[in-house]
C-alpha cells in the first residue's frame, strides 16, 4: 500500500510538475499568511508580521528544495538536470573534454583489451551444452588401444569421447596449404550437446573400424569455402591426398576443444588408418595422440569421479601394456593412475605460458589506469579551481554542497561512460594486434573475443570506479571553498589545499610511473636478451623448406638426395643441407645413451637429443666444426655407425677426454642397448628445441645411416628473399618427383617465434611504459604550470624588488627536485617490490637488476626536470608589472 | 535554519505530526502551532522541516492531503490521519514510551 502510494505520488509529482509546484508555492503561502496573522493579532504591524514571518521561514527556495528531496522522484529529475547541465558544461570546454575522454580511452581500452584476452584465454567456458559437466581423464595423452578400454570400462559418463588435433594438406601437389583438423570419437558432437548448423554431424555410427572417408566442416571454414551454401554437403575434400566426403557442418561458435586454436575440419578417429597404412595407429600401444573428456552423469561428483577412475585404472592400463617396453617401464606402465580434471573451459597449451605474464600485463594496464585517472583528477582540480567563483555563487544563493558535489560526480561519470565505450572500441583492435603477437608461423592462434556479460561488466565497473577515483577528490575540494575569498576571488586563496593535493596526485604519479619503467624496462632487456642471444647457429638468410611425398615411396630416400642436390646448384644458393629435425621446430626425438668413458652420466642423467642431418647441414647453418671431421659418402649403412656430437655432450659424457675415435650406445627399444657408435667430430653448440634451455647434450647423425625415411626438411642458404625463391623451390622438388607438396618459412621466423611471449611481453610493457610516462609528465607540466599562475603575484613582487629570473626558476626548480625525490624514492620501494612477480618470465637479469632501476630513474628524472624547467621558464619570463596588475 | 526553541529528538517529529492529526485534520501552520502549545512552546517545528516530513508522511500513506477552506476563508492544503498513519502511530507510540521508560529507569538508577 504505502509502496505504491509511494509511487504513484512521485509519479504524479514528476508528470503533473506544473500543478505541484503550484501545490506548494499555494502551501507555502498559507503558512506565511497564517503566521503572519498570528502575528498581528499578537500586537504586531501589519509590514512588520510579514517580514517576521518571512525571516522566520528563511529562504522559501531551499525550503522548496527540501520538499522536493523527500520524494525520490527528485532524485531522477535532479539527476536529469545534472546530466543536461554536465554536457552543456562539457561542450563550453571541448578541449579538456576531448583530452580526458582519450586518456580515458586509451586506459580503459588497455585494460578492457587485456582482460578479454584473460577472459577468452583462461575464464571462458567452452560453447558447448553445460559446459560445468565435462571433465576431461588426465593423462598425458592417450594411445587409440587405450582409449578404447576406457571408453568400454568406465560407468560415470554419461558420455566420453576423444580427440585429437592434426593439420591436413588441402592441395594435391605443390605449395601445401594447411587446415586445422580435429580427430574425434563417435559421441564427440553428441556428448558435447551440439546440433548441425546444417547436415549431420559425426556419430557413433561413423566411427568404426573400416569407416567410410566422412568429415564435418567448422562453421567458420564453411563460410569461408563455401559461402555457407547447402552445396558443401555431399561435396568432397581432399585431406592430405585422401578424399572425404562432407556429411555436415558444426554449429557457429564451436572452435574444438582447446582454447586458442579452432578446427576447420573434423573427421573420425577410425578413419586415420587410411593416413597410416599397415601400420596403423588404431591398434599401436604406444602412439601417443589422443585427449580424452566425459561428461558426468547426472548426481555423481567429482569425488565420485575420481575414486572410480583409480579403481578402473590397473584394469584399464593392465590391458593395454606396450609389449614393446622393458619389463621394469611395463611394470610401472600398469601402475599409472586416471584422474579426472574439470574441462569447462576447455584445454589449453597456452594458458601454462601465458597465465602468469597475463596477470603481469593487468597489473601494468591497471597502474596506466591510475596514472590517467590521476592526471584527469588533477585537471579536474584545476577545473574546480577555475570554476570556484561559480561554486561559491551557486553555494551562496542556496544549493547545498551536496547538490554541487553530486553534479561534479555527474559530470565524471559521463566523461568516463565516454571514455568506456570509445576504449571498447580501442580494446577490439588491440585484441586484433594481440592475436597476431600470439600467433606463430606453425600456429595460428584463435581466441573468442565476442563481448561476453564478464567483459562488459569489468569494462563498466572500470569506468565507474575511474569515475569515482579522479571524481570524488576534485568534487570534495572543489565545493570546500571559504565563500567570501571565493567570490572576491584572491590570487592567494589557493595555494593551499588544491595545490598541495595537486603535488601530491603527481607525487604518486612520478612513483607510479617508476614502477612501470622498471617493469617495461626488465622485459625488454628480457628480450633483448633473448634476441641477442647467440643460438649456435647462424638464423639470417635460411629457407627452411619441408617436402612431403604423396605416398610412402621406396625411393623417397633417393629423391630427398636429388632434391638436395638441385636446390644447392639453384642461383643464389649458397649453401643446402637437409636433415629430420630444424632447429627450435619444437619436435625432438631424446634418448638415454651410454659412453664408453667412466664417470659419465647414467641412467635417466644420460639423456641426449638426436638428429639427422647430411653433411652439407652444419655449413648452411654456419655451425663451427670445432674437431673431427663431418659426414661424407663413405659413412653408410654397411661401415661404422659414427656421429658428430656438440661440446655439451663431449663435455658431459667424455669428460676430460677427447671424444674423438670414442664410442657411445643408444638404448633403444625395450632398453636394450643398440651398436656402438664412433664420435667423428665434435660441433659448436646450439640450441636445440628452446632459446631459453640451457644447451642439450646433442648427437648428430648421418642421414645416410638413418633406419627410416623421414628425413624431409632442408635448410638453404641464400640472400634472396622467401617470395623470390618460392617458385624455384617449387619447380625444383616437383622436378624431381611430380606430386611433391612443400611448405617454405625462414629460419628466422622460426627462431622469433620461439621468443613470442617474451616479445608480446615487452612490447606491450614498452609501450604502457611510455604512455605512462608520457601521462605522468603531463600531469607534472600542468601541475607546476597551475602553480606557477597561482604564485604569478610573489613571483611579480620578488622580481619587482630585483631577484634575478634565475632565482625565480631556482624556485620552481627545488619544489620540482623534491617532488622528483619523493616520487623516486616511493616509486623505487614500490618497484622492488613489485617487480618480484616478474621472476621466472625474465630471461638472463633478474627482477631487483640495479641497472635497469638506475636507467628508469634516470630517464624519469631527466624528462620530469625537462617538463618542471618548462613549467618554470614561463615562471622565470613573467613581466612583473604585468603579474602585478592582475586582479 | 536551526530548530528554534527545544530540539526534537531525532526522527520523532513524523510521531508527533501523526499525533496532531490524530485529533482532526489540519493544516501546515496549524500543526506547527498545535505542537507548540501542547509542549508548552518546548517544541517549535519551522516549515524547512514539517513540510518535507508531510510530503514523507503523504508518500508513505500515513496521511492524505484535502483542500478546504481556512479559517480566513481561502483554500488550504489540510492533512489528516489515514488508517495506516492511526496504526503507524500506535506503534511507534508503543516503541517511544518503552524506550523513554527504558532511559527513565536507567537515569534513576544510581
Amino acid at each position: 500500500m504505502s509502496l505504491w502510494t509511494n509511487l504513484t505520488g512521485g509519479l504524479r509529482a514528476m508528470f503533473r510538475k506544473q500543478e505541484a509546484e503550484l501545490e506548494m508555492d499555494e502551501e507555502l503561502r498559507a503558512w506565511l499568511e497564517a503566521a503572519a496573522a498570528q502575528k498581528i493579532r499578537s500586537g504586531m504591524s501589519p509590514a512588520e508580521a510579514r517580514r517576521s514571518a518571512m525571516a522566520d521561514m528563511g529562504s522559501m527556495e531551499s525550503v522548496k528544495e527540501e520538499i522536493r528531496a523527500a520524494g525520490w522522484e527528485s532524485g531522477i529529475e535532479a539527476l536529469g538536470r545534472d546530466v543536461r547541465f554536465s554536457i552543456r558544461l562539457l561542450k563550453k570546454a571541448p578541449f579538456f573534454t576531448a583530452v580526458v575522454v582519450l586518456t580515458l580511452a586509451l586506459g580503459i581500452g588497455a585494460n578492457t583489451a587485456i582482460f578479454s584476452l584473460i577472459d577468452a584465454m583462461l575464464l571462458r567456458s567452452l560453447p558447448v551444452r553445460n559446459a560445468e559437466e565435462l571433465v576431461e581423464v588426465s593423462h598425458a595423452s592417450f594411445t587409440n588401444p587405450l582409449w578404447e578400454q576406457v571408453r568400454a570400462q568406465q560407468d560415470v559418463f554419461s558420455g566420453v569421447f576423444a580427440w585429437s588435433t592434426d593439420r591436413f594438406n588441402l592441395s594435391p601437389s605443390g605449395m601445401v596449404s594447411y587446415a586445422s583438423g580435429l580427430w574425434v570419437s563417435g559421441d564427440f558432437f553428441r556428448t558435447l550437446g551440439l546440433k548441425p548448423a546444417a547436415g549431420r554431424l559425426l556419430t557413433d555410427a561413423d566411427d568404426r573400424r573400416g569407416c567410410a572417408n566422412r568429415a564435418v566442416l567448422s562453421y567458420g571454414y564453411w563460410e569461408q569455402h563455401y559461402g555457407g551454401s547447402g552445396g558443401a554437403i555431399g561435396s568432397t575434400i581432399l585431406l592430405d591426398g585422401h578424399p572425404f566426403q562432407v556429411i555436415g557442418v558444426a554449429p557457429a561458435g564451436f572452435f574444438g576443444m582447446d582454447v586458442g586454436w579452432k578446427f576447420d575440419v573434423s573427421i573420425p578417429i577410425c578413419a586415420s588408418a587410411v593416413f597410416d597404412g599397415q601400420q596403423s595407429r588404431l591398434d599401436r600401444r604406444s602412439w601417443w595422440w589422443l585427449r580424452v573428456a566425459g561428461r558426468r552423469k547426472a548426481g555423481i561428483g567429482m569425488a565420485q569421479v575420481k575414486a572410480r577412475l583409480a579403481a578402473l585404472s590397473p584394469t584399464i592400463f593392465g590391458a593395454v601394456v606396450p609389449t614393446n617396453w622393458d619389463v621394469e617401464s611395463q611394470k610401472r606402465f600398469r601402475q599409472r593412475v586416471l584422474a579426472p580434471a574439470p574441462a569447462a573451459t576447455g584445454l589449453s597449451g597456452l594458458r601454462a605460458q601465458y597465465e602468469q605474464p597475463l596477470r603481469v600485463l593487468m597489473a601494468v594496464v591497471g597502474l596506466v589506469l591510475l596514472i590517467a585517472s590521476a592526471n584527469i583528477a588533477s585537471l579536474q582540480t584545476a577545473r574546480a579551481a577555475a570554476r570556484g567563483r561559480e561554486m561559491a555563487m551557486r553555494l551562496a544563493l542556496g544549493a547545498s554542497r551536496a547538490r554541487l558535489a553530486r553534479q561534479l560526480i555527474t559530470e565524471c561519470v559521463l566523461l568516463s561512460m565516454a571514455g568506456a565505450f570509445l576504449g571498447l572500441w580501442f580494446a577490439r583492435w588491440g585484441n586484433t594486434i594481440l592475436l597476431r603477437y600470439l600467433s606463430t608461423v606453425h600456429n595460428t592462434v584463435f581466441l573468442d573475443f565476442s563481448p561476453d556479460g564478464r567483459v562488459l561488466g569489468f569494462t563498466t565497473a572500470v569506468a565507474v570506479l575511474t569515475a569515482l577515483l579522479f571524481g570524488v577528490g576534485p568534487a570534495w575540494w572543489g565545493t570546500r571553498i571559504p565563500l567570501t575569498s571565493a567570490i572576491k576571488e584572491t590570487h592567494a586563496s589557493d595555494r593551499g589545499i588544491r595545490g598541495r593535493l595537486r603535488l601530491w596526485i603527481v607525487g604518486s604519479q612520478v612513483a607510479l610511473s617508476l614502477v612501470l619503467l622498471v617493469t617495461a624496462g626488465l622485459l625488454l632487456r628480457s628480450f633483448r636478451n633473448l634476441a641477442t642471444l647467440d643460438p649456435g647457429f647462424d638464423r639470417d638468410h635460411v629457407l627452411l623448406v619441408s617436402v612431403t611425398l604423396p605416398r610412402a615411396n621406396e625411393r623417397a630416400e633417393a629423391v630427398y638426395d636429388e632434391i638436395e642436390r638441385r636446390l644447392r646448384a639453384l642461383p643464389g644458393v649458397t649453401g643446402a643441407g637437409r636433415s629430420w629435425n630444424t632447429p627450435l621446430s619444437h619436435v625432438e626425438w631424446n634418448t638415454n645413451i651410454v659412453s664408453d668413458a667412466a664417470h659419465a652420466p647414467q641412467g635417466d642423467d644420460a639423456l641426449a637429443y638426436f638428429n639427422f642431418v647430411s653433411g652439407d647441414y652444419f655449413d648452411t647453418l654456419r655451425m663451427r666444426l670445432l674437431a673431427g671431421r663431418n659426414f661424407n659418402a663413405g659413412d653408410t649403412t654397411s661401415s661404422m655407425a659414427v656421429a658428430v656430437i656438440n661440446e655439451t655432450l663431449a663435455r658431459r659424457f667424455f669428460p676430460g677426454l677427447d671424444a674423438i675415435g670414442r664410442t657411445f650406445r643408444v638404448e633403444g627399444e625395450a632398453r636394450k642397448l643398440e651398436a656402438p657408435v664412433q664420435v667423428v667430430g665434435v660441433v659448436k653448440d646450439a640450441k636445440y628445441e628452446s632459446l631459453r634451455e640451457d644447451t642439450l647434450a646433442t648427437v648428430f647423425r648421418p642421414i645416410s645411416q638413418m633406419d627410416e625415411t623421414g628425413a624431409s626438411n632442408f635448410e638453404v642458404r641464400t640472400k634472396l628473399s622467401q617470395a623470390a625463391m618460392a617458385d624455384a623451390i617449387r619447380d625444383t622438388a616437383a622436378g624431381v618427383s611430380r606430386d611433391t607438396s612443400i611448405e617454405i618459412h625462414t629460419l628466422a621466423a622460426q627462431v622469433d617465434d620461439a621468443m613470442s611471449r617474451e616479445r608480446l611481453l615487452a612490447a606491450l610493457a614498452g609501450f604502457f611504459g611510455g604512455l605512462a610516462l608520457v601521462l605522468a609528465m603531463i600531469g607534472l607540466y600542468g601541475t607546476l604550470s597551475y602553480l606557477v599562475t597561482q604564485r604569478r603575484v610573489e613571483f611579480g613582487i620578488r622580481m619587482a624588488l630585483g631577484a634575478p629570473a634565475q632565482s625565480i626558476l631556482g624556485l620552481v626548480m627545488r619544489d620540482v627536485a623534491l617532488l622528483l625525490l619523493g616520487g623516486i624514492a616511493a616509486g623505487t620501494g614500490l618497484a622492488l617490490a613489485a617487480t618480484r612477480w616478474l621472476g621466472s618470465i625474465l630471461f638472463g637479469l633478474g627482477p631487483q637488476d640495479s641497472a635497469t632501476l638506475a636507467a628508469s630513474a634516470g630517464l624519469l628524472a631527466a624528462v620530469s626536470l625537462t617538463a618542471g624547467y618548462l613549467a618554470a621558464r614561463r615562471a622565470a619570463k613573467l613581466d612583473p608589472i604585468s603579474a602585478l596588475r592582475h586582479d | 535554519m536551526g530548530e528554534r526553541g527545544g530540539a526534537l529528538v531525532q526522527g520523532t517529529l513524523d510521531m508527533l505530526i501523526l499525533k496532531t492529526l490524530a485529533l482532526e485534520p489540519l493544516h501546515g501552520y496549524g500543526i506547527a502551532q498545535r505542537i507548540e502549545q501542547v509542549s508548552g512552546g518546548v517544541f517549535r517545528v519551522n516549515p524547512g522541516s514539517l513540510f518535507p516530513a508531510f510530503r514523507r508522511l503523504e508518500r508513505a500513506g500515513y496521511i492524505k492531503p484535502m483542500w478546504r477552506a481556512s479559517e480566513n476563508n481561502r483554500r488550504a492544503k489540510y492533512y489528516a490521519l489515514t488508517a495506516g498513519g492511526q496504526k503507524q502511530l500506535r506503534s511507534e507510540a508503543e516503541e517511544w514510551s518503552r524506550q523513554s521508560a527504558a532511559i527513565a529507569s536507567i537515569l534513576e538508577a544510581s
